[in-house]
């Protein structure tokens, strides 16, 4: 009693219409929900490495604006982390070419995506993008510890506390804290040259544009980073040398999740397909169990054995 | 190992019932091994749990994931698998042979599925927070994560457990006749629902075998090309079908040479013209992916990735060109040599886009430490002891009828004594199947 050509055309034809209706539907929603709105006041950073001159203020800020504890691992005596971790959220780093041509600083925290690739993979919504803000902000009461936000940060921002039984997930989260005191995130509120600079995205942007209208040639590629880079991004940067020197990969204009998750969203869209799939299977297991069940009863009159199943 | 053909008329190595392993003690000295290794590992467990994951592991901020996620879960409930796709095999597509393999299939995937939960429960660093999977409005649906952690949970322990039910309410049916009015109401109302229990247990590790590969997707170029594709997915799940063949398939095998059982050709080779079909399938697809996405170049690169890859590469197609030959020659020791094969080039491919094939920015090395390979190895072992205590107790592995009648001779004659074995009592192995159903 192997599967029919009749029965397969026919549960083919049943499950057909409905399941091509739905995932019509399906697709024409996630169409629309691709193109990524940006929050209606959405804040963000404006960093111009060319001004920068890497006197880390805004990593001493930083640490005192989100009271975390000094970082002195590397010499037990400063405060000198060696890159992002579990209490540094803001770093300064240093890109220097052995052959000796143009070096720059860069200031390294969440770019707050517009699009975040660890919201879109944090399994109950721990790390989740204020819709108005739009910064992206982590909770520990909803958070696994699964560290899944470390593999899929493009920009391998968030950081896992490795030590202790209560581990925390550790970000830039914009001092948000700060921002309803009125206050300017701890970062550009001590930067002596201005090259990092808090405002809304659109008058950064704006910043941004003039300074490289101002100086043609003097930016690498007459560029903002973080304009449509990644889906775009509400921390903008402006650099001398090519940004993925800078640990800003060139990801194209479509978000990482909007690319990679593209059919895994349609598919699951209101769970419709995998309704209709498990609609589909119980037909023809129904069958088949029907036939099992009788066959294992004629085997047990035979052998005089319960039937096993 | 038995040479009769499948055409005999007098066949006596037919698989027709499923007959615990008799006469062979649980406890021996590898079992005895086998529970100090899960003892060490629970004990090193508590340690991980007051210390933190840090100093007990290789893990850092590059390489988020260790073993414990990437082999005990990823690799591990891929060979754990079989419950899907020996199911699938049998229920959907009728392969009615099969049906003598469902027990192991679904007692291994039970046991890889339980395992691999239980360590992703330590893997994960505020395990307490699991209980928002029980609000829904919390979930992230479109997150691969969520879907596989919540499906795997809800998986393991509805439909897989249901699943495994009838053999134990079989022992329930045998160790008292008090218990039988009982037994066979529930069993009544378990075949009632079967086909939706089923089915879901079809659904659900489709969905979390293929999202297993979807988790990978948001890594981007930190996968490197040979692995990363929107294919990803798929190629997932379809290596946990032959993967998985190969397991339940080699497993029963392997049981049959330690516990002297016939092996039945019929369904042996009917599991290996599938597998070999499905591994066939899956390289191709595999192959013609990388070709189409322009990165086969990168394979003929002298490096670490190149190596992963073709051994990968040499030991599916290996694996599946010695069951084809089994098919052939019907020689079982190619067959298991197949499965084997087969089932390592599988893992590595599972294995490698977390780990041997992840290139994290900035550049690291990842290499588990002793405790996080003593707390992997001590959770595979806790699954090979639940086995071994499993198939010694409940009707697990098939066998020809004749093993039954031999059972029950054995228990009577030798170890009369014996009460707490149930189906070892006497008079309830068929002879008077007839006064008992009078009763």
């Amino acid at each position: 009693m192997a599967i029919t050509r009749r029965e397969l055309i026919s549960s083919i034809a049943k499950a057909g219409p409905p399941a091509a209706a739905l995932a019509v539907c399906a697709g024409a929603q996630t169409l629309q929900a691709e193109t990524i709105p940006v929050p209606s006041a959405a804040v963000g950073l404006l960093y111009d490495a060319s001004i920068c001159i890497g006197c880390k203020a805004c990593v001493a800020a930083c640490a005192e604006a989100n009271n975390t504890e000094p970082d002195t691992r590397r010499d037990a005596l400063h405060q000198a982390p060696s890159d992002l971790n579990d209490v540094t959220r803001n770093i300064i780093k240093l890109y220097k070419p052995e052959n000796g041509s143009a070096f720059s600083f860069v200031k390294r925290q969440c770019m707050h995506c517009l699009d975040p690739a660890c919201a879109a993979g944090c399994p109950f919504q721990a790390l989740h993008k204020d819709p108005e803000t739009g910064i992206v902000s982590w909770t520990s009461e909803e958070c696994i510890g699964c560290r899944y936000c470390t593999i899929t940060c493009p920009y391998h921002i968030p950081r896992f506390q490795w030590q202790g039984y209560n581990p925390r997930v550790t970000k830039c989260e914009l001092c948000s804290h700060r921002l309803e005191k009125g206050q300017k995130p701890g970062c550009t509120s001590v930067c002596p040259t201005g090259a990092v600079i808090f405002g809304p995205r659109t008058v950064l942007l704006t910043e941004a544009k003039r300074r490289i209208k101002e100086k043609p040639g003097h930016y690498y590629q007459n560029r903002v980073y973080g304009e449509t880079d990644n889906g775009g991004t509400q921390a903008l940067y402006l650099s001398r040398v090519p940004f993925d020197k800078l640990g800003l990969p060139e990801l194209g204009a479509e978000s990482v999740p909007a690319r990679t998750l593209r059919w895994q969203r349609r598919f699951y869209q209101y769970f419709a397909l995998p309704a209709v799939l498990y609609g589909g299977l119980v037909q023809v297991i129904r069958k088949s169990v029907h036939g099992h069940v009788h066959e294992a009863q004629e085997k047990e009159k035979q052998t005089g054995l319960r039937a096993q199943l | 190992m038995s040479a009769t053909t499948s055409n005999a008329p007098l066949n006596d190595t037919r698989w027709e019932r499923a007959v615990p392993v008799y006469g062979f003690p649980v406890v021996n000295r590898f079992f005895l091994v086998l529970f100090a290794m899960t003892l060490l590992a629970f004990v090193l467990t508590a340690y991980r749990e007051l210390a933190g994951l840090g100093p007990v592991s290789g893990m850092n901020d590059a390489f988020g994931w260790g073993i414990w996620k990437t082999f005990n879960v990823m690799v591990l409930t891929a060979l754990g698998s079989g419950a899907f796709a020996v199911g699938i095999a049998a229920w959907v597509f009728r392969r009615k042979r099969l049906h003598a393999l469902m027990r192991m299939a679904l007692l291994t995937s039970f046991l890889a599925y339980a395992c691999g939960l239980l360590l992703l429960g330590i893997d994960a660093g505020r395990p307490w927070n699991f209980y928002w999977i029980v609000f829904p409005w919390r979930w992230n649906m479109h997150s691969p994560l969520a879907e596989v952690a919540i499906c795997m949970s809800i998986y393991a322990m509805i439909p897989l457990a249901v699943e495994n039910l009838p053999p134990v309410l079989e022992r329930l049916w045998y160790f008292d006749s008090r218990l039988r009015p009982g037994v066979e109401r529930v069993e009544r109302g378990l075949h009632a629902y079967f086909p939706w229990i089923i089915a879901a247990a079809y659904l659900l590790p489709g969905m979390h075998q293929s999202s297993l590969g979807a988790l990978m997707l948001l890594a981007g170029e930190r996968v490197h090309p040979l692995w990363q594709t929107l294919w990803l997915p798929l190629l997932y799940l379809g290596a946990a079908t032959f993967m998985s063949f190969g397991c339940v398939a080699g497993t029963t095998m392997l049981c049959c040479v330690v516990w002297k059982r016939a092996m039945d050709m019929e369904v042996l080779d009917e599991a290996a013209r599938i597998t070999a079909w499905l591994i066939f399938g899956w390289l191709g697809l595999r192959l013609l992916d990388i070709l189409f996405r322009g990165a086969f170049g990168t394979a003929f690169h002298a490096d670490r990735f190149a190596g992963v890859f073709w051994l990968e590469v040499f030991l599916t197609s290996g694996g599946g060109f010695l069951l084809w030959r089994s098919l052939r020659n019907h020689k079982t020791q190619e067959m298991f040599l197949g499965y084997v094969l087969s089932s390592l080039g599988g893992m590595i491919y599972r294995f490698s886009p977390t780990t041997l094939a992840f290139t994290p920015n900035p550049e690291s090395l990842y290499f588990p430490s002793t405790i996080e390979i003593l707390v992997s190895l001590g959770f595979i072992s806790m699954g090979v002891a639940g086995f071994l205590l499993i198939v010694k107790r409940f009707a697990i592995l098939p066998a020809p009828l004749h093993e039954w009648h031999d059972m029950a001779s054995y228990f009577r004659f030798r170890r009369p004594y014996i009460r707490w074995t149930g189906y070892f009592k006497h008079g309830y192995f068929g002879e008077h199947e007839s006064e008992t159903d009078s009763e």
